[in-house]
């Protein structure tokens, strides 16, 4: 009798001890139920990468998870416990629809007709921002001054895109778009000069010195190398050697050397050399 | 009354303080015991190449990340987020804490060390993505009582940026194993 009491006993309890049955997986933000065995009261334990969440529970009944609950992708556990002890189960939470786009573009600055220069960055996030690993196209787009566009569609890969691209002829601003579905982020790159192409000079004699200035000063695509640039003239005599360093202004660098005797002269900026003009007379 | 266990912890901490106080040595070990394991390779990342050094600093980095995590989840303190969470991972956590502070919860993280392989370095060296294999073990309790009790292989797809001196967490997410 007394063993039939203790059998009952634990088939009661057994019955109080109820499980938790959530779906394997679950999209970010959708409500959804999880069923239950067993019977009586029971606290539900909810616990998320980034939310925890406890209520009190009937067993054998179905609990209801709003979506609020499930914003954030991850590794779920539901936890049940009641008189009997506490049975839990473990389940995902999938990324949703991708809604959003973070994009990283770099540099900020790049010199024109360069070779992978402009190097583009996208994660894709759903609209809770959780990274979508499922792969997903993103659409960049190189839009130059002038020029056509350049389309790039890349597909993501555990929820980043990226490309590199070469820079384009022509300095100014260039915009990177990086597009998925309905997001769109732009950002503007600014393309500047590249170095001096044909770096050349020319002398001009005046009452105490030399003039010597160099012709309009753009790189190889035809682009004006910026005012500020350093060039650099070089003037070897019989005295020795003298550089100036001198700021391009209005698109020319210009100094005044004295000149002693015979001398050369000649010019550079930043790796290119320019001409070399040899002097005969002294003033 | 002091039981067996309890004598015997007694006469290892009373030989252990004097040897760990001589020697500067063993107490770096013992710091560096306390950090889970972490294995990193970085064979197959694209498109940036990983240095030696950035390779050795991610991974430094990664463990004392989760050193800091575990402390932080079980005793539900926010703010040993501090040194090597950021963004949407430090938001993340630190959200769950406060769940947890309300809920009477925490959780026990017993890290038995990750594989992690570094996937994507960025061109400009701005962001590196991850993938880590990690075995833990997970205790959940509630009112102070053990609720959950579990040995989990769990993937997680790990967002590092760096800082002024190390790198940062930015976004530690678990995924299913079927996910890469």
């Amino acid at each position: 009798m007394l063993r039939l009491t203790a059998c009952l006993l634990l088939l009661m309890r057994l019955a109080a001890f109820g499980e938790v049955h959530p779906p394997a997986q679950v999209t970010a933000g959708k409500g959804f139920s999880i069923s239950t065995t067993g019977s009586g009261d029971a606290s539900f334990y909810l616990i998320s990468p980034g939310h925890v969440a406890k209520r009190e529970v009937k067993l054998g009944q179905d609990i209801p998870v709003d979506a609020s609950d499930v914003k954030k992708a991850g590794r779920y556990l539901a936890i049940a416990c009641g008189s009997g002890g506490c049975n839990s189960a473990a389940f995902y939470v999938m990324a949703a629809e991708p809604d959003k786009v973070s994009f990283f573009l770099h540099p900020s600055r790049v010199r024109v007709k360069s070779n992978d220069a402009i190097n583009a960055t996208a994660f894709v996030f759903d609209q809770f921002y959780n990274l979508v690993l499922t792969p997903v196209t993103v659409d960049f787009k190189v839009i130059p001054k002038t020029g056509p566009p350049i389309d790039r569609p890349i597909k993501s890969n555990l929820g980043v895109a990226w490309m590199r691209v070469a820079s384009t002829p022509k300095q100014g601003p260039v915009k990177v778009i990086a597009e998925v579905g309905k997001a769109s982020e732009p950002r503007v790159i600014q393309q500047v000069a590249s170095d001096a192409c044909n770096l050349r000079i020319k002398a001009t004699r005046t009452a105490k010195a030399v003039l010597i200035e160099t012709d309009p000063l753009r790189d190889c695509s035809g682009n004006a190398i910026p005012d500020g640039t350093i060039v650099s003239f070089t003037e070897i005599d019989g005295k020795g050697k003298t550089t100036v360093d001198v700021p391009i202004k209005k698109g020319i660098a210009r100094t005044q050397l004295p000149v002693n005797g015979r001398a050369k002269i000649s010019v550079a900026s930043g790796v290119v050399i320019g001409n070399e003009i040899s002097l005969g007379g002294g003033l | 009354m002091i039981s067996g266990l309890s004598r015997r912890l007694l006469r290892l901490v009373g030989l252990g303080l004097p040897i760990a106080l001589a020697s500067p040595l063993l107490l770096e070990v013992l710091a560096a015991g306390s950090l889970p394991q972490v294995q990193l390779s970085a064979g197959s990342i694209e498109p940036r190449p990983i240095e030696e050094l950035t390779g050795t600093n991610v991974a430094r980095d990664y463990a004392y990340a989760w050193r800091d995590l575990a402390q932080a989840l079980d005793h539900n303190q926010a703010d040993r987020l501090d040194a090597y969470f950021t963004g949407f991972a430090k938001d993340t956590f630190t959200q769950r804490i406060s769940d947890q502070k309300t809920a009477d919860v925490h959780v026990l993280y017993v890290d038995h060390g990750h594989k992690v392989k570094a996937f994507f370095y960025s061109p400009d060296g701005g962001e590196m993505q991850l993938l880590d294999k990690a075995q833990l073990e997970i205790q959940v309790y509630a009112g102070g009582k053990l609720i959950h009790q579990e040995n989990a292989a769990q993937d997680y797809l790990v967002l590092m940026t760096p800082g002024a001196d190390r790198w940062f967490v930015r976004s530690l997410e678990p995924i299913a194993g079927s996910s890469f």
